[in-house]
């Protein structure tokens, strides 16, 4: 946020793997099951830019944006106390009423245009409790709309509109764009969430686990799923290597099975020297131009480390 | 001790009238206070590469050869990096040895100072003000040193029971020590919630443009000076 508004500008660098990833997409068949995308690299070298290019990219396309923003969020960073709920429509589930809300502003905010133009409607019924109930052909946005007024259904709701957005999808009604940071900490063994009564609750038990897993599946088409997966969602003795193998553990793996694996690498020479000329035009860098051979040597090319390197000079 | 003092002297022969060059070639003679590990005639290294380009260019480098030289500490490198005022300052701050926190801190706060400055930079309207704005932190660093540092200071003589504050003169390095003590001691009073990058960068700054608490206690402590004057020939009595 600190860099935008030094900079007075969002710019992002246009690299080769999201190049690569809008190829695919123009060059793939919409009526197959969705494609699976997964960006891993190491930490600072550009993931979640990418997976930002791609979102803008698909904003254009005119895809519906399913974008969860960082993952361990919901499972891992706890200020003081987490609100959660034991969930009333699974048994021995955990909700997270507020989490879930926030997600459900951020999913209208990021679709508004789409969601305006009403008409993707829903197709089954919703009952709520006795007296709150979402008609079938009513559009989606009411369904969001009820999930942020009641809280305390906002877990239910994302159920529901996961699983209609797949029935649209299918349907042919809307293209569907998924995108996921820090996919990987949905497969870590625990998360730093305890109930009431301290007993430690593993990912599979918590409800929005269970929805953006049945998202991730391929059995629908006319969509696309990217994903990405980082050191940093899990702590720090498991962060051993970036390879989707080692961070997905087995069953993520296999849940993921078949996807299309990309490397978002450091700094070429050319990229490296264009994010110096474009520091220096912010006037972000300054001195002589020795200082970029320094740089690139000290910060080993890896876009994260340049930044933070740059910052003092 | 004697070839210490004969180092200095060829030093200041050789340097230019420029304040800032004298300070800084002050700032790379280490003279220990206590015994060290190096005999006295070991001489400083010199690992600048444009002091070494230099030395080359006088061919001084045969008496230099046969003299053994002492190591540089870690930080004194030739990288872009390296500049031994920051250095000096990084120092200052340190506490108990740790060095690494000592440098985040100070590069935090060259972080922040360039934030303010290039704000201020992209608000201002003229390119008269955008080009008087100093967007380097390192050349702000050394401007509000420069500002800050005292001119006198005021020595208490004891004459007939009685301890008078006399004004005298100061050197080089006390005036240098000085200057950025006073710096650290006003970023110390702040807010609890402040953190010390902050409140740091504000107070070079501020003191860069001649404003703030630290440049009014050194105009407090000239003034005192002045007030003093009568007690100035206590020094020779």
């Amino acid at each position: 946020m600190k860099q935008t508004k030094t900079f007075t500008e969002t710019a992002i660098m246009v690299r080769q793997p999201a190049l690569d990833i809008m190829d695919c997409i123009r060059a793939s068949d919409m009526n197959k099951p969705v494609i699976r995308y997964v960006l891993y690299g190491e930490k600072g070298s550009g993931k979640s830019l990418t997976l930002a290019h791609l979102l803008h990219y698909a904003l254009e396309e005119g895809y519906l944006i399913l974008h969860v923003p960082w993952v361990s969020e919901w499972l891992r960073r706890t200020p003081r106390h987490k609100e959660m709920t034991n969930s009333q429509t699974k048994e021995g589930f955990v909700d997270l009423p507020l989490d879930a809300a926030e997600w459900l502003l951020h999913f209208k905010t990021q679709n508004q245009a789409l969601l305006k133009n009403c008409e993707l409607k829903i197709s089954k019924d919703y009952e709520w409790s006795k007296r709150e109930k979402t008609e079938a052909g009513s559009p989606i946005a009411a369904l969001v709309e009820h999930g942020i007024n009641r809280v305390k259904y906002a877990c239910d709701v994302i159920d529901a509109l996961l699983l209609e957005i797949k029935i649209l999808s299918n349907s042919k009604q809307c293209k569907t764009f998924v995108a996921i940071d820090g996919f990987n900490s949905f497969y870590y063994p625990m998360t730093r969430l305890n109930t009431p009564t301290k007993k430690k609750i593993k990912p599979e038990e918590v409800t929005l686990t269970n929805s953006f897993l049945e998202l991730t599946k391929n059995d629908w088409n006319n969509g696309v799923v990217v994903l990405t997966i980082d050191q940093l969602a899990v702590p720090d003795e498991n962060q051993e290597s970036f390879l989707p193998r080692y961070l997905l553990y087995k069953k993520g793996f296999e849940h993921l099975d078949p996807f299309v694996p990309i490397e978002v690498g450091r700094y070429t020479d050319k990229e490296f020297l264009s994010c110096a000329n474009y520091y220096r035009d912010r006037l972000w860098l300054r001195g002589p131009s020795d200082l970029e051979t320094e740089l690139k040597f000290t910060s080993a090319s890896n876009p994260y480390n340049f930044m933070l390197q740059c910052a003092p000079l | 001790m004697s070839n210490v003092l004969i180092f200095f002297y060829r030093r200041l022969k050789n340097s230019s009238f420029n304040s800032s060059t004298r300070t800084l070639s002050k700032l790379q003679i280490r003279n220990y206070a206590k015994a060290t590990s190096f005999p006295d005639y070991y001489q400083n290294p010199i690992f600048r590469k444009e002091d070494q380009v230099k030395l080359i260019a006088d061919s001084d480098l045969k008496n230099r050869a046969t003299v053994p030289v002492k190591p540089p500490t870690v930080s004194e490198t030739s990288s872009v990096y390296f500049d031994p005022l920051v250095n000096k300052v990084i120092n200052h701050v340190m506490e108990k040895g740790n060095k690494r926190l000592a440098r985040q801190l100070v590069e935090k706060a060259f972080e922040n100072i360039k934030r303010k400055q290039i704000e201020r930079y992209h608000l201002a309207s003229t390119p008269e003000e955008k080009a008087k704005i100093e967007l380097n932190p390192k050349d702000i660093l050394y401007k509000a040193v420069e500002n800050c540092k005292p001119l006198l200071q005021l020595q208490p003589i004891k004459r007939g029971g009685i301890t008078y504050q006399v004004p005298g003169p100061i050197t080089e390095k006390r005036s240098l020590f000085l200057a950025i003590k006073w710096l650290l001691e006003t970023t110390d009073e702040k807010e609890r919630t402040v953190h010390f990058p902050e409140q740091f960068a504000w107070e070079l700054l501020e003191a860069s443009n001649n404003t703030g608490k630290v440049v009014k206690r050194k105009q407090d402590l000239h003034r005192q000076c002045e007030a003093n004057r009568a007690y100035a020939h206590y020094r020779w009595q």
